[in-house]
């Protein structure tokens, strides 16, 4: 069953009169994992922070055109239900620090004062560790603080209290960039795992990455969405020049 | 098992499926010849769109892993071998079809006295077993097996030698087998390359689990 | 040779500087070990239940201790703190969120005047918009005095704490779909919690001592008192009242009460050490 999930329209972002996302169009399907790639500076993390609003946080920061999700334009909605239905990873694992690793899943109920039975909060935490594959990890040691776990575990439990909240769609803002290369193929295991039940889209630097993860890529430069295909076809045959310079590395 | 390890195995599957049927198209023309069937031969024919289709396929699955996993050590080596053997089938799929239509040009039977002179019966029973054990050999990862291959070429080498003198002697005996006699030796001819075409599966084979090279060496290949 | 005798003297002049530093930072410390041995040798044996619990007796009584000084001192840094606490934090978590803002660089300078600003005049001001109007000294002006003279250590520790917490910490907060003040109040306050106690424990402890904003304010009362409206008594006022006067007996209970006062700034100080190690969130 393919659908669209999101879906942007002439979306355009700004820090001041800075214009780092230009007119993006972009359809993305359910339950599919999109990679976003592109050089430094091209506004990938831009426009996936656009997505679930957490852009215009930054002061000065500006949008426009409209960004669909499920057929309503999250530009009208409020910031806190856009941010509850679209979750978020980030590039630095950040578990809150003075919650246990049981609280930290269910920081998103608990923080947002949403009161639940323990039975079920139980049975959220561990849905969602199993799903980021961390439940045997660390079901004994539930109480410890989430600071305690290796850097690759604290982004599956980050993945985790994301995934607790039940969103349609998850970002990944550079997930595996701060990680060593086993916790990062365990990570990229996850992405095939976790795109049964969420769409994903993943900002990532590393082209290898994108290749190996995704089922269709996006390739950003300067602030325009360049190319747009399955995966597939965007590595072993590229539309556009600026695509195949930048993945065969003859970037100037 | 991670996302290349299941491509890869993917792979393998699909390269043992086109290998089952490049057998079962050697097996069919075989019986066709024997049989002298022509309606097995048309079925060859046309089932070498198939073998084509599986080449195509292949070729695109293991360039799409070479873009998407940059595939390295045995991995890369894999790939490489599938690449080379999927060829390598693909040309003796063409071996059996060109088998088959020289079943369906000749207006009646072969020779028998050439058939047997040529000692061709043996021969395509062995090449397919040749076949089947390269197969077996890239399956179970079995490099004892594939180093077998080796001398058992040989003896089709000897077998194809030995038919030109043969049906030579059958020709000067009787000139009116002289176009059967024609036929007989360009299929025995395709049966050498056969088995020529699993010897480089072999070497492949070799390569991709043992990382060594062995083609053009004829003194390690003779010594195994 | 040349070269080596090179190096020598370098490696002379290194030692000779590694020496110096240790020798300066061992200097600092002799001071403050003297004061306090002298002081506890001075005041410790004054101390005892009943200099704790008695009133000040007239010149020349035996006796005598200094509750409604204690009590004074007690009631007015607790109101002190009561005001500035509020203010303080609330202040400092604004200057933390909003780095770039002109009210943030505005406050923020006024804050590090503040800081500057000498107790005394902080103490007339006092006098002239608390005590005047209000028509009489009151623990209530002097504990007003005493919040301005914390307000800027408070604000400052905690916009200090709150700034070295992650960026990401809020992001990821935001990104649970988080409003604003569950942000602040269930996140980055619990997480810099440990830095902001400190800055109150260290604010008080600096106005504990103070004296020159109460002469105006509080004032000094003999008499044992709980009404924040009328004249108090607090330790400092006591030191500086009996020290300088003739009586060796107003001597003793001066020193006595410095031996206190000097326990109390101890103790905080240790007590906030100890709350910084054992709340400090590992980031």
């Amino acid at each position: 069953m393919e659908s669209t999930i999101v879906k942007s329209i002439d979306y355009n972002a700004y820090f001041g009169d800075n214009h780092v996302v230009k007119n993006v169009n972009i359809e993305i399907t359910r339950n599919t994992v999109t990679a976003v790639m592109g050089p430094s500076g091209c506004g990938k993390t831009t426009f996936l922070r656009g997505i679930n609003r957490m852009h215009e946080l930054i002061p000065g920061a500006t949008a426009k055109g409209k960004i669909m999700l499920n057929g309503e334009d999250v530009m009208e909605m409020h910031p806190i239900f856009v941010r509850l239905k679209i979750g978020m990873v980030f590039q630095r694992p950040n578990p809150f620090p003075n919650l246990s690793i049981y609280d930290n899943v269910i920081a998103g109920y608990k923080l947002n004062g949403i009161k639940l039975p323990k039975a079920e909060k139980d049975k959220i935490v561990e849905l969602s560790l199993s799903r980021v594959a961390l439940w045997n990890e660390v079901k004994d040691s539930l109480t410890k603080k989430g600071s305690f776990l290796s850097g690759g575990q604290q982004q599956r439990l980050c993945i985790a209290r994301a995934v607790a909240m039940e969103p349609e769609v998850l970002l990944f803002d550079e997930p595996t960039s701060a990680l060593d290369p086993i916790s990062t193929s365990t990570v990229e295991e996850l992405f095939h795992e976790l795109k049964k039940n969420y769409t994903l889209i993943i900002v990532t630097h590393n082209m290898q990455q994108a290749a190996r993860v995704s089922d269709k890529t996006a390739f950003f430069y300067v602030g325009e969405l360049v190319e747009f295909d399955d995966t597939k076809q965007m590595f072993t045959n590229p539309t556009d020049i600026r695509t195949q310079n930048y993945i065969t590395g003859r970037f100037s | 098992m991670t996302q290349l390890e299941n491509e890869l195995q993917a792979l393998k599957v699909e390269l043992i499926s086109m290998w089952n049927l490049v057998e079962s198209q050697l097996k069919k023309s075989r019986n066709a010849l024997v049989n002298f069937d022509r309606d097995l031969a048309r079925e060859v024919v046309l089932k070498e769109r198939r073998v084509n289709a599986f080449e195509l396929k292949l070729d695109r699955d293991c360039e799409d892993i070479f873009a998407l996993y940059c595939p390295v050590a045995i991995d890369l080596r894999f790939l490489l071998a599938v690449l080379k053997i999927n060829t390598n089938l693909e040309r003796i799929g063409d071996y059996a079809e060109g088998i088959s239509k020289y079943i369906i040009e000749t207006e009646s039977n072969f020779n028998q006295s050439v058939l047997h002179a040529s000692n061709m019966v043996t021969m395509f029973d062995d090449a397919i077993k040749i076949l089947a054990d390269t197969r077996l050999a890239f399956e179970n990862e079995n490099t004892t097996l594939a180093r077998s291959i080796f001398k058992r070429d040989e003896a089709l080498d000897i077998i194809n030698t030995n038919a030109m003198r043969n049906v030579s002697e059958c020709i000067r005996e009787d000139i009116s087998v002289l176009s059967d006699s024609l036929y007989v030796l360009s299929i025995i001819r395709k049966l050498e390359r056969v088995g020529d075409q699993s010897k480089n599966i072999a070497e492949e084979i070799i390569f991709y689990i043992e990382a060594k090279v062995l083609k053009h060496d004829e003194q390690v290949q003779s010594k195994k | 040779m040349q070269a080596q005798s090179n190096v020598k003297f370098r490696i002379g002049k290194s030692t000779g500087f590694q020496a110096l530093t240790v020798g300066l930072a061992f200097a600092c410390v002799v001071p403050l070990i003297f004061i306090l041995i002298y002081i506890i040798q001075a005041g410790i044996t004054k101390i005892n239940w009943h200099f704790i619990t008695n009133l000040p007796k007239p010149v020349g009584e035996a006796g005598g201790g200094v509750a409604n000084a204690l009590l004074g001192s007690m009631i007015i840094i607790g109101c002190a703190s009561v005001i500035a606490i509020p203010f303080g934090i609330l202040c400092g978590i604004y200057l933390s969120e909003n780095k770039t803002s002109k009210l943030a660089y505005w406050s923020r300078l006024c804050v590090d005047i503040l800081q500057g600003v000498p107790s005394i005049v902080i103490g007339i001001v006092a006098y002239f918009w608390l005590v005047k109007p209000l028509g009489g000294f009151s623990a209530l002006s002097g504990s007003a005095a005493l919040a301005i003279m914390m307000l800027p250590i408070i604000i400052r520790s905690t916009e200090e704490t709150l700034l070295m917490l992650p960026d990401s910490l809020r992001e990821a907060a935001y990104a649970l779909g988080m409003p604003f003040h569950r942000v602040i109040l269930k996140v980055i306050i619990p997480c810099g919690i440990s830095g902001i106690l400190s800055g109150v424990m260290l604010s008080v402890a600096r106005i504990a001592g103070e004296t020159a904003p109460l002469l105006f304010t509080a004032f000094g009362n003999p008499y044992l008192s709980g009404n924040v409206l009328k004249p108090m008594q607090s330790l400092p006022l006591l030191i500086f009242n009996y020290a300088t006067s003739p009586y060796n007996d107003w001597h003793d209970l001066a020193w006595g009460a410095s031996c206190i006062l000097l326990i109390f700034v101890l103790l905080l100080n240790i007590f906030t050490k100890l709350i910084t190690r054992k709340w400090k969130v590992q980031l």
